[in-house]
């Protein structure tokens, strides 16, 4: 059965100024699966991350050539807008940064830009989605505490509640453990191997167990090109190129 | 530690103690020239009689509500403008226009008082007459115009200041939930600045209450409670300067130290309030 391409690049390059960060990258990610980006430091597995929800237009003099598909719909495109491109593309940083308010504002925020106001109806979003984050049962109590005194491990689910509170098909996520502890990490793993049923997920990590752990394929990137993807046991066990074999066996990176 | 760093610490300690002796220094200087005043029953008077030196009677009560008056209405004027401005140059446009408009802001700040109060005077004080058809033009309002305009640099610069120190973290949170410039500005950039907020509205406050020149000039000194802000007032710079060549021994001349310490009063109230309104507030931003 073919799977269902729920966003893809075509031909991408991506240049901040004059460096070229992303040389023809075309890739394909299949819809509720999980994709790992894995690659050296400096590679541009971020950049490419945030060309697929366009959060690279906030820097200046950057440019970006070839496509970008959500849907089989080009998302670089002038009619089309962001906004409504960012709540389908939620996004999950390295370093949890929920705002300094209460845990329910903090879920609640992105219902409300878009313009939500019904507080019942705001609730049971809340609820919702800090129920699929795995975090419910830690904060039901005290959802009008201050975010920022959680702690870190907390503080990423609350910002993965966060994005899905805005009902996103895609979840992009930069290192989201790395500044975790291994129990932490663990949960934030279960959460990813839960959500993969409901979303597609794209996730960058730097731990090759992690990739191998949570997602269905692995893309390995190289100073900013794309040397190989496959399935991730495919990948892991028997890679085709041996820069790859190198890499995933630890030989350098 | 080695004599030198003892030296240098002695002589940032003996600095910093010196500066803030000074403020109390001049409290206690002007508490004790006022004292004359105080000791003999009259201080009630200067409260609430009017101002009359022909019947003896010198009440600072018009004088103090004109000085609030006028800054106020400066600071109500101002602070829209700025925080817009501060919008545009801090948030919409740092780079381009707003670059320049961030340029000519600063240089605003170095134009003396009394041009504002020449354009006040030629400019802007014919217009209210023309506008209201009230009166001479010179009253609360076009002083507490004028003075909106001296003003709002030292708020815009302020602000723009703060709102560089939210978080990149935060913003990259609401752009990746899809919001738009607005939002991220009322959402989390003013939430996050409450305290330099604040701090350029006392700086401000400050400002407005202190200056003389523009109110000597565009208010029109008169001495009786304001009605209106179309009314003319006397502030408390105002009233000094204007009384600091009468003789020493009178007791005209023994109410300025009054007026002084009334300044004092007001400028650190509003310190004070500001102080404890972003503590309080804290918790929660
Ligand atoms: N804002 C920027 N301006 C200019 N160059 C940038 C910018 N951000 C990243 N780069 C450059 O682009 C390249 C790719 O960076 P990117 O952050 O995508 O790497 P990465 O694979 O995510 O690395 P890491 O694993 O360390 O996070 C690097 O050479 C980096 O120096
Ligand atoms: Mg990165």
């Amino acid at each position: 059965m073919k799977p269902n391409i729920k966003m893809c690049t075509k031909n991408l390059d991506f240049y901040y100024n004059k460096f070229q960060a992303l040389y023809n990258i075309s890739l394909d990610f299949h819809e509720c699966k999980a994709t790992a980006l894995i690659g050296p430091s400096g590679c541009g597995k971020s950049t490419y991350l945030k060309c697929l929800n366009r959060m690279n237009d906030l820097i200046p003099k950057t440019k970006v050539i070839g496509e970008v598909k959500l849907n089989n719909e080009i998302i670089y495109d002038s009619s089309l807008d962001v906004v409504s491109l960012r709540r389908k593309v939620g996004m999950v940083f390295q370093k949890p940064n929920p705002f300094p308010k209460t845990i329910f504002e903090n879920v609640a925020y992105g219902p409300k830009i878009n313009g939500l106001k019904n507080k019942a109806k705001l609730t049971e979003i809340v609820e919702k989605s800090l129920k699929q984050a795995a975090i419910w049962d830690e904060v039901k109590d005290r959802l009008n505490q201050n975010a920022l005194e959680l702690s870190g491990g907390q503080q990423q689910r609350l910002c993965i509640a966060r994005a899905l509170a805005v009902n996103p098909e895609v979840l992009l996520m930069d290192e989201p453990a790395s500044a975790l502890d291994p129990i932490a990490t663990q949960k934030i793993e279960e959460l990813i191997e839960k959500l993969k049923s409901k979303l597609t997920i794209i996730i960058v990590t730097h731990n090759m167990q992690q990739a191998s752990r949570v997602s269905d394929r692995t893309a390995f990137f190289y100073m900013g090109k794309l040397i190989e993807v496959n399935d991730t046991d495919t990948l892991f066990t028997n890679p085709a190129l041996k820069q790859t074999e190198d890499y995933i066996t630890g030989r350098f990176g | 530690m080695d004599v030198k760093e003892k030296i240098l610490i002695i002589v940032f300690y003996g600095a910093s103690i010196l500066s803030a002796a000074i403020t109390l220094i001049i409290l206690g200087f002007m508490v004790v020239l006022s004292f004359p005043i105080f000791s003999e029953g009259l201080f009630f008077n200067i409260l609430t009689k009017p101002w009359s030196p022909d019947q003896g009677l010198f009440g600072l009560g018009p004088i103090i509500v004109g000085t609030l008056c006028i800054a106020l209405l400066a600071l109500i004027i101002s602070f829209p403008v700025s925080l817009g401005c501060s919008f545009f140059v801090g948030i919409l446009n740092p780079k381009g226009l707003g670059r320049h408009f961030k340029k000519f802001v600063e240089l605003m700040t170095a134009i003396p008082t009394v041009i504002y109060g020449f354009v006040g005077i030629f400019l802007l004080v014919p217009l209210v007459r023309e506008i209201f058809l009230k009166g001479s033009g010179l009253c609360i309002l076009s002083a507490s115009i004028m003075l909106a305009i001296l003003i709002s640099p030292t708020m815009i610069l302020f602000f723009v200041q703060s709102f560089k120190t939210v978080p990149q973290n935060y913003l990259n949170a609401v752009d990746a939930l899809g919001g738009n410039i607005a939002q991220k500005f009322f959402y989390v950039i003013l939430p996050n600045t409450r305290k330099g907020i604040m701090t350029g509205i006392i700086l401000s406050f400050g400002r407005a209450v202190g200056d003389t020149l523009i109110a000597l000039m565009i208010s029109g000194n008169s001495v009786a409670f304001p009605g209106s802000v179309l009314d003319s007032a006397r502030t408390l710079t105002a009233q000094i300067a204007l009384l600091i060549a009468a003789d020493f021994e009178s007791i005209e001349f023994k109410t300025l130290f009054v007026c002084g310490i009334c300044l004092y009063i007001i400028t650190s109230s509003g310190v004070l309030m500001a102080r404890y309104s972003t503590k309080k507030k804290r918790h929660h931003i």
